[in-house]
């Protein structure tokens, strides 16, 4: 008798913590991701920030001192110059593009959309090795019309970031507007506004929230990602660039780079938080009702021109830029010894960084998409306090210079116990954490629209919580966790900023090679090799598309 | 007052209107009834301009608008799903249309306060949008489009964001406050009780083309198709062929799916041997269990399935294998009959008779 109920007992006692654990495991892996977000991305950034304050005797200010006589403060009213001009420029053509393929003519749509995304396959600096070949001193145009341009410095800088980033402006921008009810715009033109009325009064009012979100994006990568800054600034300082050479140069200051990464920071902190706070009770939800599918109204041509004008140079640019990047990469010496020829493409030194590229990249695309997606469940389904935290956690990483988070695994990761500098795995943590918000906000957009019912009922049926999540919620938000894996993969292939101060001799990365070939003039091999990383990423992205289609899942929508 | 003149449009392949003509008076309220996907929204986009047609003509007043842009039509569309604008407040939204037709300020101010009386929403102005229950946000809707006073208000399916109660509640309102400022209302829905309980007339519309115009009494006692018939609530559709005609008292016999029955077909002229269609509402039919089935329209059948709502209690009565859907009332005095329970059923002598030659009158 007593025996049975000791073992009934025992078996109690396990039920009870089975379903413990079954009830908390949401909340349990909450903690978890919590504590690797500490660790890999709240730990690097104050390492960073804190040796800007923290001299060999102390706490100092001697370094923001020297901030402010030697002429980094210079690099960084230039840095907050070329972010303001960046960011405006960039958002600009961005609406014009992202309006021209939301309400525009219809067979403008699928092009324009196309070929703005076009630079997200190729490294950003892709502009700068165009730039210099385009208008350079022996540039193609610079030859053709006889001029006489200043391509370095602050025109060839903003030019080139602005390109480069655009297609993320636009992707905002276009999300934006795509889930703008267009009834309200109907709405004011049936009242009677002119086009220019309804874009004014109703239309931009409402993306702001979008507006605040690009910018912000736009800004820190324009400032961070420096390989067109370094390429192109000729003798204007630039922070990052700044950066790069005091932890690169002869006399590494971690210091110093503390401090720069400080006013690096301060500019992106300010636009987290206006985004954050000021407009969070400003967020617009269509109000009630069915969306509307209505064919949108025609733009007038007043509204169309200038919208065409924009896109089209911002588009034409960009076209050109990768025309003549690829005729670069089979030209002996562009502008010098104009002939064709093959030893760029097949010069093998940058194959090796190419694989270990492609390898660090298709590994932080899996465990970032994976990351993203666990912190979206936790954050929409969890019932801990702080999920918000996490998810701000997890975006700051993503609104982190990629140049200060750099330095901060250099700092963070360089002693036990946690010893990854020179490793493999340092670049892929380091890209996973950067990037991880990306998955984790298309998750939590798709689990939002997915009933907590229908997990409901899936438990209701006799699954736990770990098999409701593979059974029920991964294939609905498979195509999130897609689109996760696709961004972290594209950007750690072509990004430089962070990982410039983590690659070693053993796992050399492309981006790095490009970069530094472009800065010591070796243009034919720099744009052979981009060339090769554009294809890459090509390939990569039509096999996933195959497979998509193949699989039923679709990923180009992101609804 | 408004007339659409056999007006076209196809979106690609589809075909969404496919010759609309229509005339509406002024000052009346006429609903436009069918099933999603019948056109109905295209139609309204239409009339206030934002669509163009393919093919046919808008005339208002004589005079044809396909060709006047959107704003100065003077039709004025209350959007389903209301397109308020959520940064402006209340006022700012029925504003709107005051400020960008550049009206002075204090006119504005005044005319809002007007608008705000209408809607029933006094000292709402100043809430943001989000701030208000949905009948509010309806009204505000209302009182926007009505803002210019326009000639002509088309409401597309304007209570379908609702509840079942504030829906009847906001019927009422609307009607009042359409009655109040006497304006020619267009009013889009697929709810044939809402139809006809709130307009003047009814247009009832099917695959892009119109079915029926007119009073609700004409639609729902004289369908002139199987369609109009099956749309405006339950219908039972007996077939027939004609077995002899008198004309001295105006009754026809007829061979009818449940037996011979003798009927008064109105206006319809019969002939002997005709195939004809008897529409019978289910409120028409009696049910008895004392009476015998060998009189003239009586029936003998059994129950086979009861639905109680309260007011009506609707049976399905099985009559030789036909079913016949039959509503009784007050089932309070008359008591619930039982499944299986045998019956007679009675027909009644004056019905509205489709003929299988006219227009589509009976579609499968």
């Amino acid at each position: 008798m007593a025996q049975a109920r000791a073992l009934s007992r025992a078996a109690w006692a396990r039920e009870n913590a089975t379903e413990f654990i079954q009830t908390h495991v949401v909340n349990i892996a909450g903690g978890l991701l919590f504590l690797l977000l500490v660790v890999f991305l709240l730990w690097p950034i104050s390492a960073v920030l804190v040796k800007g304050v923290y001299g060999p005797e102390g706490f100092t200010l001697q370094f923001y001192e020297k901030f402010f006589t030697a002429y980094y403060y210079r690099s960084f009213l230039n840095t907050l110059l070329l972010g303001v001009l960046t960011t405006s420029v960039c958002i600009t053509a961005g609406f014009c593009i992202a309006y021209l393929t939301t309400r525009g003519p219809r067979f403008l749509r699928g092009p324009l959309k196309w070929l703005t995304l076009l630079p997200l396959i190729a490294p950003p600096y892709i502009f700068a090795l165009s730039i210099i070949m385009l208008f350079g001193r022996r540039g193609f145009i610079t030859q053709l019309l006889n001029l006489d341009l200043q391509i370095f410095g602050f025109t060839g800088v903003v030019i080139a970031q602005t390109l480069a980033f655009l297609p993320l402006a636009y992707l905002i921008i276009e999300n934006m507007l795509t889930s703008l009810d267009s009834s309200l715009e109907d709405s004011a033109a049936n009242l009677g506004a002119s086009e220019g009325k309804i874009l004014r009064s109703i239309t931009l009012p409402l993306l702001v929230p979008g507006f605040l979100k690009g910018s912000l994006i736009v800004y820190v990568m324009a400032v961070s990602e420096f390989g067109n800054v370094a390429i192109l600034a000729g003798r204007t300082p630039f922070l990052a660039p700044d950066i790069y050479t005091i932890v690169t140069g002869v006399e590494t200051d971690f210091h110093m780079a503390g401090t720069l990464s400080m006013f690096l920071l301060l500019p992106v902190a300010v636009i987290f938080l206006v985004q954050n706070y000021f407009y969070k009770d400003k967020g617009y939800v269509t109000i009630s009702g069915k969306p509307s599918y209505a064919e949108p109204r025609r733009i007038g041509w007043l509204i169309l021109i200038p919208m065409l004008v924009v896109a089209s140079i911002a588009i034409g640019l960009i076209v050109l830029s990768f025309a003549v990047v690829f005729i670069g990469g089979f030209t002996r010496i562009v502008g010098i010894d104009n002939t064709v020829t093959l030893a760029h493409i097949m010069d093998w030194r940058a194959n090796h960084a190419l694989i270990s590229s492609l390898r660090v990249s298709l590994l932080a695309g899996l465990f970032g998409a994976a990351l993203g997606i666990l912190i979206a469940y936790v954050v929409v389904r969890g019932r801990v306090q702080g999920r918000g935290t996490l998810e701000g956690l997890c975006l700051a990483g993503f609104a982190m210079p990629g140049t200060v988070l750099g330095i901060g695994y250099l700092l963070a990761f360089n002693s036990p116990p946690l010893l990854l500098t020179g490793t493999m795995i340092i670049l892929v943590l380091n890209s996973v954490f950067r990037f991880a918000a990306v998955g984790m906000e298309a998750g939590i957009t798709k689990l939002q629209q997915l009933s907590i019912e229908v997990e409901e009922a899936s438990r209701n049926l006799g699954a736990s919580t770990p098999t409701t999540f593979r059974r029920v919620v991964l294939p609905i938000i498979f195509p999130a966790a897609m689109y996760g894996f696709i961004y972290v993969f594209m950007t750690t292939m072509v990004s430089l900023s962070a990982v410039v101060f983590l690659t070693s001799p053993a796992y050399p990365l492309v981006a790095v090679f490009i970069f530094q070939w472009a800065q010591y003039g070796y243009i034919g091999l720099a744009s052979a090799t981009t060339v090769k990383v554009i294809a890459i990423v090509a390939v990569c992205l039509g096999i996933i598309q195959l497979m998509s289609r193949w699989t039923g899942f679709s990923i180009t929508r992101r609804d | 007052m408004l007339v659409l003149n056999d007006v076209h449009k196809a979106f690609g392949r589809v075909r969404a209107l496919r010759g609309v003509s229509a005339d509406i008076d002024k000052g009346e309220l006429i609903s436009f009834l069918g099933p999603s996907g019948c056109g109905k929204t295209t139609l309204m986009r239409i009339i206030c301009g934002l669509t163009e047609p393919d093919a046919g003509e808008i005339i208002l007043e004589g005079r044809v608008i396909n060709d006047v842009p959107p704003d100065r039509r003077g039709i004025q569309m209350c959007f389903q799903n209301y397109a308020l604008f959520p940064h402006l407040t209340v006022a700012g939204n029925i504003s709107y249309g005051l400020q960008v037709h550049k009206w002075k300020r204090d006119r504005i101010k005044a005319r809002v306060e007007e608008l705000l009386h209408l809607a029933q929403l006094e000292g709402l102005g100043d809430r943001r949008i989000d701030e208000i229950s949905g009948g509010q946000q309806q009204r505000v809707a209302l009182a926007r489009a009505l803002a210019l006073a326009p000639k002509v208000l088309l409401l597309d399916e304007p209570l379908s964001n609702l509840d079942a109660n504030l829906r009847v509640h906001m019927r009422a309102t609307l009607r009042e406050i359409q009655r109040k400022v006497s304006i020619t209302t267009i009013f889009v829905t697929h709810d044939q009780v809402e139809a006809m309980t709130i307009s003047d007339r009814l247009v009832v519309m099917n695959q892009g083309v119109v079915e029926q115009v007119g009073s609700p009494v004409e639609i729902y006692e004289k369908p002139r198709n199987e369609f109009v018939a099956k749309f405006i609530g339950y219908v039972n559709i007996l077939q027939g062929v004609v077995k002899d005609t008198s004309d001295t008292s105006g009754s026809a016999i007829i061979d009818t799916e449940l037996g011979e029955s003798e009927i008064a077909p109105g206006d319809s002229r019969l002939s002997r041997g005709e195939k004809i269609y008897i529409i019978i509402r289910p409120e028409a039919v009696r049910i008895d269990t004392r009476r015998s089935a060998g009189q003239m329209n009586s029936f003998a059948g059994s129950i086979r399935s009861v639905m109680y709502a309260g007011s009506t209690v609707k049976y399905t009565v099985d009559v030789g294998g036909k079913a016949l859907i039959v509503d009784e009332y007050d089932p309070t005095t008359h008591g619930i009959r039982r499944m299986g329970e045998r019956v007679v059923a009675e027909i009644p002598r004056n019905v509205h008779i489709l003929k299988s030659g006219s227009r589509a009158s009976v579609l499968t």
